[in-house]
């Protein structure tokens, strides 16, 4: 498709060959007085290179939900950060294959000021989303996230729990074709949590690709059919998630 | 090629693009006590000022000298600011930047077009200001999007140069600043362009807004046709500039994150 790389049609996220470096600064130059300063060899050498992933190969088919497992540290997250966009790979390349949504972050662009209806237009329009579809989407969203009473009030005057609430129901109703997902499910209180729940099996029930990191092993084994496992930036395992969990667990646990 | 993905991804955005400019327009003077009438008021005072000091003070000779000067003043006004917030456009997004992919360059876009549309409006001042006058408006108004569209290009292409490279160098921030008030006095806003020494003449053409500037002048003050020639020649690099600014920008993008 792109540079002599193809994709299968059944392929979600292919992961080619990718290799991540961070720098990992002292102190880092970031004026111009600085940078001259600091452009000197002894200084420079002082910034080690940090290698989180080496050479990742990793195909991800529609439908799949995926587990990444691995101690902290292990370049997890790092992947998932890439499988977005947020950060580019140093060699290698990522092809997504449909619309991609991330649950990293919840609740970027919100505006104190601005209320909770004007929010989720905001919000909603950061993930790609035109004003045609959030009209069709709002309904649902302000139905997900029980706020009605409130949505017409600034999100300054919602508590930490309700602003979770409301950025978590924009993110899961706008129709993404494959979710990714950090250390789900840690928003608002139990009765809530079993909602979100009960949303990603059905998004899941419905063909959606799904890669979730996490460290709750109960949730894998409930949600995932597939396990991948990274072990100080490469993949160590990769497999049925039973098979891998049982790996894990005898050496990590 | 290029080009269809970038206008693709752009049009995809468009909702982005558009709240982000309602935000940027009304986030601004929101909590403030008069509100959006501050776009208003801001250049309003600002005119007053000039409108005092210039033939009162400095004594320059120029026929209904308030419209010639403002004529001029709003759009590099336009110009200056457009230019200041777009270079920090970037590091101040920093935190949404790390938290969420969406075409990077909707930044300084969106920042460039929210300052344009308040140009637009403070237009309708100056319109008015040149009716009452008495200068009036002709026919060679109709150059003015034209010119309008040039100055937009000329300012995405420069705001998409210096968002991405203040990321790696903060610093460059103040010297745009240092920049701005040098250009202030190197574009004929409050003088004549006759009143520059000879040598110093060729500034009038190499500094696109002092071409820019004419432009505005000569239709909104003169009424007659635009140096049609330098106004092209600025228009044809205006569009280069953006091309090479929006591949310098793709080029840095990648690592904003990392930076920031």
């Amino acid at each position: 498709m792109k540079r002599g790389i193809t994709v299968e049609k059944d392929v979600a996220i292919k992961v080619n060959h990718v290799s991540k470096d961070f720098k990992l600064y002292y102190d880092k130059a970031h004026t111009l007085k600085e940078k001259l300063l600091f452009f000197s060899k002894k200084n420079r050498e002082k910034n080690h290179i940090l290698h989180v992933l080496k050479d990742i190969n990793l195909d991800i088919k529609k439908g799949e939900s995926v587990a990444l497992i691995g101690t902290n540290g292990s370049g997890k997250s790092t992947l998932l950060k890439l499988m977005t966009k947020i950060i580019y790979p140093n060699k290698g390349k990522i092809i997504t294959n449909g619309k991609l949504t991330s649950l990293l972050e919840l609740g970027a662009g919100f505006h104190d000021d601005f209320t909770g209806r004007e929010n989720i237009y905001f919000n909603a329009s950061i993930f790609g989303l035109t004003r045609k579809e959030i009209d069709a989407k709002l309904e649902e969203i302000i139905e997900f996230s029980e706020l009605r009473d409130f949505i017409d009030n600034p999100v300054r005057t919602y508590s930490s729990g309700m602003y979770m609430r409301l950025a978590f129901s924009v993110a899961i109703n706008v129709q993404a074709e494959i979710l990714l997902i950090d250390e789900i499910l840690a928003v608002g209180d139990k009765h809530f949590q079993d909602k979100c729940f009960a949303k990603l099996k059905e998004l899941k029930d419905s063909g959606k690709t799904i890669v979730i990191v996490t460290h709750n092993m109960d949730q894998v084994k409930q949600f995932c059919n597939r396990a991948v496992w990274l072990y100080k930036g490469e993949i160590r395992q990769d497999g049925e998630v039973d098979d891998v969990l049982k790996e894990y667990l005898r050496v990590c646990g | 090629m290029i080009c269809m993905n970038v206008f693709k991804e752009l049009y995809q955005y468009r909702e982005l693009l558009k709240t982000n400019i309602k935000k940027e327009i009304r986030g601004k003077y929101k909590g403030s006590w008069l509100g959006v009438l501050w776009t208003f008021l801001n250049p309003l005072l600002m005119l007053a000022v000039y409108a005092f000091v210039f033939p009162y003070i400095l004594r320059v000779n120029v026929e209904n000298y308030t419209i010639f000067m403002i004529v001029a003043l709003i759009p590099w006004n336009l110009f200056t600011t457009a230019i200041q917030n777009g270079t920090n456009s970037v590091t101040q997004n920093g935190a949404i930047l790390k938290k969420v992919y969406f075409p990077r360059e909707i930044i300084p876009f969106s920042v460039t077009t929210s300052q344009l549309i308040n140009f637009l409006i403070t237009c309708l001042i100056m319109f008015v200001f040149i009716l009452v006058s008495g200068v009036g408006f002709s026919i060679h108004l109709v150059w003015l999007p034209l010119i309008i569209l040039i100055e937009y290009l000329l300012i995405l292409a420069f705001n998409l140069v210096l968002s991405a490279v203040t990321v790696f160098v903060n610093d460059l921030s103040h010297f745009v600043q240092v920049a701005m008030t040098l250009g202030f006095y190197a574009t004929p806003i409050v003088y004549l362009p006759t009143m520059l020494p000879a040598k110093f003449q060729w500034a009038m053409y190499v500094n696109p807004m002092a071409v820019l500037v004419e432009a505005y002048r000569a239709v909104l003050y003169y009424h007659q046709d635009p140096n049609l020639q330098w106004l092209g020649i600025w228009g044809g690099l205006s569009v280069i500039l953006l091309i090479v600014g929006y591949l310098i920008f793709k080029k840095l993008e990648k690592t904003f994150v990392e930076e920031l």
